[in-house]
């Protein structure tokens, strides 16, 4: 058998064993979609490496799947959840949200107050065991378990043998009895913890008795909440009442239960953007400043390693090696370690920057900047942080493409008469953008999204006071919809940072259509010289 | 002539001089203060200076022993999600590339297109997405749901892969087809010609490639910090974003050393292979 076959069959071998795995547990937790893609992946898989119909499809397969599942799909999911109310309090399906709800207890006031006497034991481990008795026939024994543990706990049995006939609790072995004193001194500990009699019935310490037994009391629980799916109703068996479906919660009596579920709401997120001053005042102002920080840092960056490579493009300049070896660094460090850096050495109190501008400070009295505490310093830390990430960059093209403009222009230009100004701008210039201007839309749309900039440098602040969303003033659209969804304190609203994503989204379409139009222009005008 | 004229000279060559020291000065101010500072024998960003009076191994010593920094966990963290997502990312896109610049077939230039748009727009911004997605995956297979590597590998590697064989193909056109015309000749299958006679020749664009994907994910923040919760599994860019933010003052020794080792072996790699990434880049973003 020829190498290539045995690698096909075994990597098929190897796949299809995990798919058989895979299904039975994707089918356990009911998720159908899932599984329907599963099975199609494996039949494609299968059919692509089994059969010789399709040459191609062996080639581009596993990339495809991979681009797809987590690319493609990805982003149409993103649309979806866009038009979900899909946040804190709206994470789970119906089903699950009443799932949850059913499962919830309360303590109906007639089943509290019934008291005994109650023992405690511990041992070594830190463990502690309760023995209640609550009637001649039932002395109720078992280990003591927190909240979380109660829906795992073993039932307590009756243990008559923990009685001696004159009446003395009998200590069982390997346990030790608690005195009062020692309950007092773990009190808290003890408070905590329930002996588990039956699915709702529950014995807790109620007070300690540093002489004689301490008192227990019974708590019995009953289910909170039971849904009526016929009228898609809940009941409240605390109260009685009635709670009607408002579409993604129930309402008892004005009042939302939490959790709520999710659901399909629609254009909702984008007209919330659109319309509703509290969001859109935000979203306006982060859309303006992300065009100003795309265009401007593109802009400074731009003239900075355009001006390095006019200064540097001149034959026989010494060092020029060295000098375009070292504007390439800044280039070459990880941004999430230069921002790093940079904010250290922008800090208000700490910094060198401060450092270095104190005589101007102290000659015209005025305050030292606190960098990034403000609008301005802040907008301007970013811009100047940004320039050093990006002038390598845009040196490194721009030099490219001077040199490979055609000395006999300029020079034919010389001797028409032209200024060494005069034919930079005329024909330098001009030819340079030709080859220049796709890259620099590039960047733009680059910064357009550059999440790591903003978000490690400023976190997108400082922040805008009084505003409904968390929002500040370096936020550009995708660290302002990472806010909205992730960090911003105010809940995960997936559904809205969803739609903000899908505007940057929109945004970005219409940058690359426009720059293919442009691009294409500028090569007619150009192209012939 | 023959006598210098400084007049002259400054007019020529001086100004450009001047003009490239003060830029070299911005480029390279901060990467020396923080190189400096991080063998710095002071304890704080405050009495901080470019060149300090005494030199110590403190710092990174420090990195190394603080179970509450797993500093070096993060480091190990990094290199395996990157060198494992950047492998099979260059694998893959390198199987695709050969269909696409070798075989004909239908819907070659409609899946070509589609390639490329769709890798015009960054896969992070669908991070809402990916985020449920994984947080519901996390259920069924927790082996691969939020919180592990393996989920944030997956979505590394189909965030550039139809960048990469994009790329490659273009590599590969430019190898000339009487080469497997030949072997086809001599009877060769396609897989013996791709690994045989295509693979080998386009191996500097696929070192190319390893290295442009596998810094692209070194230096991966949104993703990674969306992904990993757990302390024991961030990435360095996570990590060291994460700790060092409440108390620079203190802490400025430890983030200089430590940013010193996150960034040193990159900007080795990337010093490296420069002229052929950005060279790709151009190329890339020219075509796409």
């Amino acid at each position: 058998m020829k190498f290539s076959s045995i690698l096909r069959y075994s990597v098929l071998a190897i796949f299809n064993a995990g798919s058989i795995y895979l299904i039975p547990l994707i089918i356990t937790f009911e998720s159908w979609f899932l599984l329907t893609v599963l099975v199609f992946v494996t039949f494609l898989i299968n059919f692509t490496y089994l059969t010789d119909k399709f040459a191609a499809l062996k080639w581009i397969t596993p990339g495809v799947i991979f681009m797809f599942s987590f690319v493609v799909f990805p982003a149409a999911y993103n649309t979806y959840v866009s038009f979900t109310n899909w946040s804190t309090g709206h994470i789970l399906t119906k089903s699950q949200a009443i799932d949850l709800l059913e499962a919830r207890t309360y303590t109906p006031d007639d089943q509290k107050g019934v008291e005994f006497d109650i023992y405690i034991f511990e041992n070594n481990t830190d463990e502690y065991y309760f023995a209640a008795d609550l009637a001649q026939d039932q002395l109720l024994f078992g280990k003591a378990v927190t909240q979380d543990e109660i829906d795992k706990a073993s039932y307590a049995t009756h243990e008559p043998s923990l009685k001696s006939e004159s009446g003395e609790i009998v200590t069982p072995d390997g346990l030790k009895l608690l005195a009062g004193k020692d309950q007092i001194n773990k009190a808290n500990k003890l408070q905590e913890l329930s002996l588990v009699i039956d699915s709702s019935t529950r014995a807790q310490l109620y007070k300690i008795s540093v002489f004689g037994s301490s008192t227990g009391r019974l708590l019995s629980t009953s289910q909170r909440y039971t849904y009526e799916s016929e009228y898609d109703n809940l009941i409240d068996n605390s109260t009685g009442e009635i709670c009607s479906s408002d579409g993604d919660n129930f309402v008892c009596n004005t009042e939302s239960v939490d959790p709520g579920w999710r659901i399909f709401v629609g254009s909702e997120n984008y007209k919330k953007l659109f319309s509703n001053q509290r969001i859109r005042g935000p979203l306006e102002l982060v859309t303006k400043w992300t065009f100003q920080f795309a265009t401007l840092t593109v802009l400074l960056a731009f003239t900075v390693g355009l001006l390095l490579s006019i200064t540097l493009n001149k034959e026989k300049l010494k060092f020029k090696r060295i000098y375009r070896a070292l504007y390439i660094l800044p280039y070459a460090i990880p941004a999430f370690v230069s921002v790093l850096v940079w904010k250290g050495l922008l800090n208000p109190d700490y910094g060198v920057i401060n450092n270095w501008l104190d005589p101007l400070y102290t000659f015209f009295d005025i305050e030292p900047i606190k960098w990034l505490k403000t609008k301005e310093s802040a907008r301007a830390a970013v811009l100047l942080v940004n320039t050093w990430l990006g002038f390598p960059y845009m040196f490194l093209i721009t030099t490219g493409a001077l040199q490979s403009i055609p000395k006999e222009l300029t020079e034919a230009a010389k001797v028409d008469g032209a200024s060494g100004v005069q034919s930079f701008w005329r024909i330098t210039f001009p030819l340079l953008m030709v080859s220049i201007s796709p890259l620099l839309i590039g960047s733009f749309a680059f910064n357009f999204n550059n999440f790591t900039l903003i978000f490690l440098l400023s976190g997108g602040g400082p922040p805008v006071i009084g505003s409904e969303v968390a929002v500040g003033w370096t936020d550009i659209l995708i660290s302002f919809s990472y806010r909205l969804a992730i960090s911003g304190g105010r809940g995960n609203l997936f559904g809205l940072a969803s739609s903000v994503t899908i505007i940057i989204f929109g945004i970005v379409l219409l940058i690359s259509a426009i720059s293919f139009r442009y691009t294409k222009r500028l090569e007619r005008i150009y192209g012939n010289i | 002539m023959g006598t210098f004229n400084l007049v002259k000279w400054f007019k020529e060559y001086g100004w450009r001089h001047l003009v490239g020291i003060v830029f070299v000065l911005f480029a390279i101010y901060p990467i020396l203060f923080v190189i400096t500072n991080s063998f710095a024998d002071f304890a704080n960003l405050a009495n901080s200076k470019l060149i300090p009076d005494n030199f110590t191994l403190k710092h990174y010593k420090k990195l190394s022993g603080d179970s509450l920094v797993p500093y070096f966990r993060w480091l190990y963290n990094t290199y395996k999600v990157a060198i494992v997502a950047s492998i099979f990312n260059v694998l893959l896109g390198t199987l695709a590339a050969y269909a696409f610049s070798r075989l004909q077939f239908k819907g070659r230039r409609a899946s070509l297109l589609t390639l490329v748009i769709v890798q015009m727009f960054p896969a992070f911004l669908a991070f809402v997405a990916i985020y449920l997605l994984f947080f519901q995956i996390s259920d069924i297979l927790p082996f691969m749901g939020l919180g592990t590597h393996l989920g944030l590998i997956l979505v590394y590697l189909g965030g550039s892969i139809g960048f990469n064989s994009w790329l490659i193909k273009g590599f590969m056109d430019t190898i000339s087809p009487s080469l497997d015309e030949a072997a086809k000749v001599d009877g060769a299958s396609d897989f013996q010609i791709f690994t045989k006679v295509i693979a080998p020749l386009a191996r500097p664009i696929l070192v190319v490639i390893f290295v442009i994907t596998f810094i692209g994910i070194y230096s991966d923040y949104i993703l990674a910090a969306i992904f990993l919760k757990d302390k024991n599994l961030w990435t360095v860019a996570v990590g060291i974003n994460t700790v060092f933010v409440d108390d620079f003052n203190a802490d400025w020794g430890v983030i200089a050393a430590s940013s010193v080792l996150a960034a040193a072996p990159i900007a080795t790699l990337f010093i490296f292979f420069q002229k052929q990434i950005t060279g790709g880049l151009t190329a890339g973003s020219v075509k796409g």
